[in-house]
């Protein structure tokens, strides 16, 4: 039941993501709903939700994107199974530390794309890190907080340990 | 008993009275009527009084009713009419886009048909999934005929290559992106060189010879060299020639064609010569007659 609720999730995000959520862009960049996704799911269902939903994300991702087929696998991927190994050893998640484990897994992602585009000079890599890495951790960390505050009242604070659910 | 007495002298004292006035009505017509005027200006003055004090009633109850209770089939006509005009709108929006929309599409026909190349007419579904790569997806797939490495174009010139397929769908890097490579020439000197996208959302022209005398403004298209643009599809203007010392090449920085930010349909180029088969037997003859001697 569970897993059919991240492919909808997936099914939802990803279209969203393609399409309406360049209204929402700052300076032409967009927070990735995708990793947002994962990482709350990991942070709050634990390692292996965050996984899977990452790796779904990923893949459906990297069918609507012009990169290469693995990057949105592995970094989303990894991403919801860093957020659950983070949430696992918190013993108490507050917006404040979903705000900073997201800033800090959104620019773990996006050094892994930053070092996939093979970037010609050590200038190149800061106009990167200007210009969308740093953009994007904002509101990456911004819409994750505003979504976990919005449905925090729906999960216990007591983390969601489902990995036999699945 | 008394009381009895008293009574009836009134009412013949009142009934004498009634009949002198009858009398002097008939007798005395116009003395009566003075008279009675004379009476009844002061009694219409008393009168105008509680008169006005109705009317204005009256006038209250009237305009409560027509400016309320009779008005509630106004008010709700000036929903339906506020509601028509909203309709009215949305449709006079709807049609205006749809004249934009032909004007479009008319556009794209005419030159599809004006063009030497075979095309296959897309919508602009999507931006790319990331924020790393500056690509669209397109609504036409493996399904329609749409492989990787055709050209994505626009009346107005070159807007990117199909990087991904699936059956309905297609993924472009767009020629601003720094992934992408095209072979182009520029127009005027006819020097050669390849056209890939830049950091900043714009194109550069590089490898261009050391001795050509490129300058801002001129055009740039596509050299036709590689299989998925034909010769002459305009790719943007030059802006900025660079040429650093100890360099073996120019390389020009190029403001695009096309608004790459405002696409909502797009041709795909499925065969980059109308008569591909033909252009591919003249070659064969061409290249035969060379090897006969």
């Amino acid at each position: 039941m569970k897993f059919l609720l991240y492919v909808l999730l997936a099914l939802v995000v990803v279209p969203l993501q393609t399409t309406l959520l360049h209204y929402a862009g700052v300076f032409g960049v967009r927070p990735d709903l995708g990793l947002i996704a994962a990482c709350l799911v990991g942070f709050l269902g634990g390692e292996l939700d965050g996984l899977i939903l990452g790796l779904m994300l990923g893949c459906f991702q990297d069918m609507l994107s012009a990169g290469d087929l693995w990057i949105n696998v592995v970094t989303k991927g990894g991403s919801g199974f860093l957020a659950g190994l983070a949430g696992r050893h918190m013993a108490h998640i507050t917006p404040a530390v979903m705000t900073a484990g997201l800033a800090i897994i959104s620019c773990l992602s996006s050094a892994v794309f930053l070092y996939s585009m093979n970037p010609a000079g050590l200038d190149e890599v800061w106009l990167g890190v200007r210009s969308t890495v740093l953009v994007q951790a904002g509101l990456d960390a911004a819409v994750g907080a505003g979504l976990y505050l919005l449905f925090r009242q729906r999960w216990s604070d007591d983390r969601m340990v489902t990995e036999g659910a699945l | 008993m008394a009381i009895s007495r008293s009574t009836y002298g009134t009412r013949r004292l009142a009934i004498v009275l009634f009949a002198c006035l009858l009398v002097a009505l008939l007798l005395l017509p116009s003395q009566s009527q003075r008279l009675l005027q004379y009476v009844g200006g002061p009694l219409g003055q008393v009168l105008s009084l509680p008169l006005a004090a109705f009317s204005s009633v009256d006038h209250g109850i009237a305009d409560m009713w027509n400016g309320y209770v009779a008005l509630q089939s106004v008010h709700e006509e000036n929903r339906q009419l506020h509601r028509d005009i909203e309709l009215l709108k949305g449709q006079n929006n709807q049609l205006r886009e749809s004249m934009t929309a032909v004007q479009r599409y008319e556009t794209l026909l005419n030159f599809k048909q004006q063009s030497p190349s075979q095309t296959l007419a897309a919508q602009v579904i999507g931006r790319d999934a990331t924020n790393w790569y500056r690509g669209m997806i397109l609504n036409k797939g493996e399904s329609d005929g749409v492989r990787t490495e055709m050209g994505v174009i626009t009346p107005a010139g070159v807007v990117g290559r199909v990087v991904k397929t699936n059956s309905t769908s297609s993924v472009v890097l767009l020629v601003t992106d720094p992934n992408n490579a095209i072979a182009g020439v520029v127009q005027r000197t006819r020097d050669e060189g390849i056209v890939e996208g830049t950091s900043h959302g714009r194109a550069r022209l590089k490898y261009i010879p050391l001795l050509s005398r490129v300058q801002a403004g001129d055009r740039v298209v596509t050299s036709g060299l590689t299989g998925a643009f034909p010769r002459g599809l305009a790719i943007g203007s030059l802006i900025q020639v660079e040429k650093s010392e100890g360099d073996l090449f120019q390389s020009a920085e190029i403001e695009p064609e096309v608004d790459l930010s405002k696409l909502d349909e797009v041709l795909i180029i499925t065969a980059p010569y109308e008569d591909a088969d033909a252009a591919q037997k003249l070659l064969q003859a061409i290249h035969g007659d060379r090897k006969k001697p």
